[in-house]
Order: structure tokens, then C-alpha cells, then sequence
């Protein structure tokens, strides 16, 4: 087959100021609160997740087999008999408590909020996003299910952020660990408003709380319900850390989300707007 | 190389770019590695820059990164922009550098690598004007990129070998 060409600079040069344009242009468009996901993309995430979906199931599994057979090689052969079926037995119990802590989880999370006018959809976590600079996580429901860009996202313990985007099977959640979502939140003692941002893998910063307000640490952070968002009252997570400068006319407050994001396997994304939704209040979460 | 080697090529370098990508927004964190994650694109795309010399580099990098965007927020355009002009710095200093030991490649990538976060917190600092983000962002770059170095040697050789690009550091041209 004849080679497309050896010495071309100048084309490499064409292209490479057309690519560089187009980059710079995607890059001046891009919004990291939402996107709208475009038809390659779909297809590519719709093909990828299933394989995503399939390693996370492998992985209770894998955990009980390394548990219940990987570390008993050795076991003197006299004993094999009766360690097979303690062995069984035990993985029995395990897979009745793993039903049992799921169960408990899915009930938690299906009373969450019952009083507000939502439907709720229960998905799973299939995956992270590949770069640790943004904390966004890929769950198992998408416009199929009622999903649609922007809607919240909670587990019975409190917030974890807002859709960021979706296929028909699956969808992207920014969480509020990451420095691109930005939540209204009041502190619920002292109805102390601010704007909470994710800062790290385990906190927030809640910023524009004036100097006078007097928050105190373990104070709880719940939703403002402005911005047309999240609906008011859900749990953010409590005050971890205070600092007053010396100057200045706000403080700047660290928050410690309620939902533990390392161990995060279900969650509710709340779809289908509601009559007085963002009025209503949801019950705090303690 | 041949056109319909190019393309077979390409198809394997973005199977590999899938896996991979599967392995660090998946594999990974399950085994408890939340905070760090792999950023493998980049390594493909420097491949890329170092070894192939043709016209179609830029049309190569923007592909990666469409793909890459799957799998992550950041999209495809910061990428491609980052990549595409570091390529161009290659194209000045290709003559020096050498790959032609682990050692070397490590270093090599390590400085590229250190080129590419400067771009992309230049143009994120541009769009957020927000430089804790950009400290923070660093504070992962550090040891990512470390890793990513490390790899880089064993990567390159099997992406060496996909390309058909000889062991004496010879660059593929199309």
C-alpha cells in the first residue's frame, strides 16, 4: 500500500495550527458543571461501563474467595473435611450478612426523604473518573431511568452533588468534593449562608460566611435550596475547621462531608420535578 | 508505514488507552487508591510526539483524547492542546533527545511531562483564576507523574513494537 508521504511540513503545519485552534476553542467552551455528552461519546461510555459494572460486581465476590479458600492453602489435609464446610458455612453467613448490610443500606436510602416530592432512582457505582484531579463517579442508571443533567444526588447520609452528565444507561456525578460544584449551603443552627466548594478528597470549604456569624465547630451544613438545584434541608456534612483572619470580612470554614466517598457503593438521584420540590424541606439526616 | 498499518496501529493504541483508563477509574480505586489515579493518556501522546514523525500527529492526539474524554471530566480539549504543543517543542529538540536507555526515557518523560502540567495549569488558572486548585492539582502531579516516568520505559517499548519502531531509537515516519 503507497505511504501517504515522507517530508510535509507544511501540512504537519496546517495541522497543527487548525488542531490547536479547535483545542483552544474546547477549551474556552468547556463547562465542568455540565455537558451535554455527544453521540461518540454515548456510544463509547455505553460500550465501556458494562466492563466498568462487571469489574465492581467481581469484586464482593473476589474479596469472599480471596477470604474463604485463597488463604487456607496449607490447611493440614487432615482437617480439609471439616474446614470445607466450616468454610461454607462461614461464606454462607457472609453472604447473608453482605444481603443483610445491603438491605439495610437500600432501606436507608429508600426512606431517605420520603416526604419530598421526588422520584427517587437507586443506581450503582460503576466507576471514578480516570484523573484524581476531579472527584466525579460513574453510576449504573441514565435517561432511560428519568435521569436527566443537574440532578441531585444523595444517600441517606447527606449530599454527594448533581449529575454532570448522562447516556441512556449511564450517567457522570460531580460530587461536592470536587472544586467545580458549588452548593448553597446555610449552617443549620445559626441559618449562617455561604457557598460550599469541594477542596479535597475528604472536605469542603464553605466560603462568604461573614466574620460576625458565630459558627462553631460541628455545627451541621445542610442545603439552601437556591440555585434551583438541590433541594433545601439535605445534609452536607458538619464544621470541621474555622479560620478567622485578621483581616478580611468573611471566614473561611472547612466541612467535612456526611457521606463517606471512599466507600460509596449506592445512592438516590432524585428526578422528576416535584410541584413545591424546592420549597419543601427534607428532613436533616443526623 | 504503511496507511493500513497506521491504522492498525492506532486501533491498538486506543484498545490500550481503554484498558488502561479501565484500570485507573476502576481497578484502582476498588483496591483503595481514591486519591491517586494514573493519567496514561499522557504517556500515549508523548509516545506519540517522540517516536512518530508525520503530519498527522496533531489528527493522532486529538483522537486519544476523544477518547480519554469518556472516562474523564476534563474533556479532550486541554489534553490536545497540551499535547499537540508539545509535540511542536519536540519537533525542535527531537535530535536530542535520547531513548536509548530506561534511565534517559524516565527523564525524558519526567520533563515532558512537567511541560504538560505547566500548559494545562496555565490554561486552567486562565479559565478558574483559582491557584489552590492548581497547588492542589500539583500536589498530585508530583507523584503521579513519578509513576507514570517509571512505567514510561516498558510502555514505550511495547507501544515500540505496536508502531514497528526499532530498538536503535529510529522514528516512524507515514
Amino acid at each position: 500500500m503507497k505511504s501517504i508521504g515522507l517530508e510535509q511540513p507544511k501540512l504537519k503545519l496546517f495541522i497543527n495550527i487548525v488542531i490547536l485552534g479547535v483545542s483552544l476553542w474546547g477549551v474556552a467552551q468547556k463547562d465542568f458543571t455540565k455537558e451535554e455528552s455527544s453521540l461518540f461519546q454515548t456510544i463509547l461510555i455505553e460500550i465501556v461501563s458494562p466492563i466498568q459494572g462487571s469489574i465492581v460486581s467481581l469484586r464482593d465476590r473476589g474479596g469472599s474467595f480471596f477470604r474463604n479458600y485463597v488463604l487456607l492453602v496449607g490447611v493440614s489435609r487432615e482437617n480439609a473435611d471439616l474446614k470445607d464446610k466450616v468454610e461454607e458455612l462461614e461464606s454462607e453467613i457472609f453472604n447473608l450478612q453482605e444481603i443483610a448490610r445491603e438491605n439495610k443500606r437500600l432501606k436507608d436510602l429508600l426512606r431517605f426523604g420520603e416526604e419530598v416530592n421526588y422520584k427517587k432512582v437507586l443506581a450503582q457505582v460503576v466507576g471514578w473518573d480516570s484523573s484524581s484531579q476531579f472527584r466525579v463517579l460513574r453510576i449504573n442508571k441514565g435517561k432511560n431511568d428519568g435521569i436527566t443533567l443537574r440532578s441531585p444526588v444523595v444517600t441517606a447520609k447527606g449530599l454527594v452533588g448533581q449529575i454532570y452528565r448522562v447516556t441512556p444507561n449511564y450517567a457522570d456525578v460531580l460530587t461536592i468534593l470536587d472544586p467545580n460544584n458549588r452548593v448553597d449551603a446555610i449552617v443549620d443552627r445559626t441559618r449562617s449562608h455561604g457557598i460550599l466548594e469541594g477542596f479535597s478528597d475528604f472536605k469542603c470549604l464553605m466560603k462568604y460566611v461573614t466574620r460576625t456569624e458565630q459558627v462553631r465547630l460541628s455545627d451541621v451544613v445542610i442545603t439552601a435550596g437556591l440555585g434551583n438545584i438541590y433541594p433545601k434541608g439535605i445534609k452536607v456534612g458538619t464544621i470541621s475547621k474555622i479560620e478567622r483572619e485578621s483581616y478580611g470580612i468573611t471566614q473561611i470554614i472547612e466541612v467535612s462531608p456526611s457521606v463517606d466517598f471512599q466507600r460509596i457503593e449506592e445512592l438516590i438521584v432524585l428526578v422528576g420535578n416535584k410541584e413545591n420540590g424546592d420549597e419543601k424541606r427534607v428532613g436533616v439526616n443526623q | 508505514m504503511k496507511n493500513k498499518n497506521l491504522i492498525i496501529a492506532s486501533t491498538i493504541t486506543i484498545a490500550m488507552l481503554i484498558f488502561l483508563n479501565i484500570l485507573s477509574s476502576t481497578v484502582f480505586p476498588i483496591l483503595g487508591f481514591h486519591e491517586f489515579r494514573l493519567p496514561f493518556n499522557i504517556l500515549i501522546i508523548l509516545f506519540l510526539g517522540f517516536k512518530l514523525e508525520t503530519p498527522f500527529t496533531a489528527i493522532l492526539i486529538l483522537g486519544v483524547q476523544l477518547f480519554q474524554a469518556a472516562f474523564t471530566i476534563e474533556g479532550w480539549a486541554y489534553g490536545t492542546f497540551a499535547g499537540v504543543l508539545l509535540c511542536i517543542v519536540v519537533g525542535f529538540v527531537r535530535d536530542l533527545l535520547n531513548f536509548s536507555t530506561k534511565f534517559s526515557t524516565v527523564i525524558v518523560t519526567q520533563i515532558f511531562q512537567t511541560l504538560w502540567f505547566s500548559v494545562t495549569a496555565v490554561l486552567i488558572y486562565i479559565r478558574t483564576l483559582n491557584i489552590d486548585y492548581i497547588i492542589h492539582k500539583f500536589q498530585n502531579f508530583i507523584p503521579e507523574s513519578i509513576i507514570i516516568s517509571l512505567l514510561s520505559p516498558y510502555v514505550f517499548g511495547f507501544l515500540d513494537r505496536i508502531w514497528k519502531i526499532k530498538q536503535t531509537g529510529s522514528k516512524v515516519r507515514v
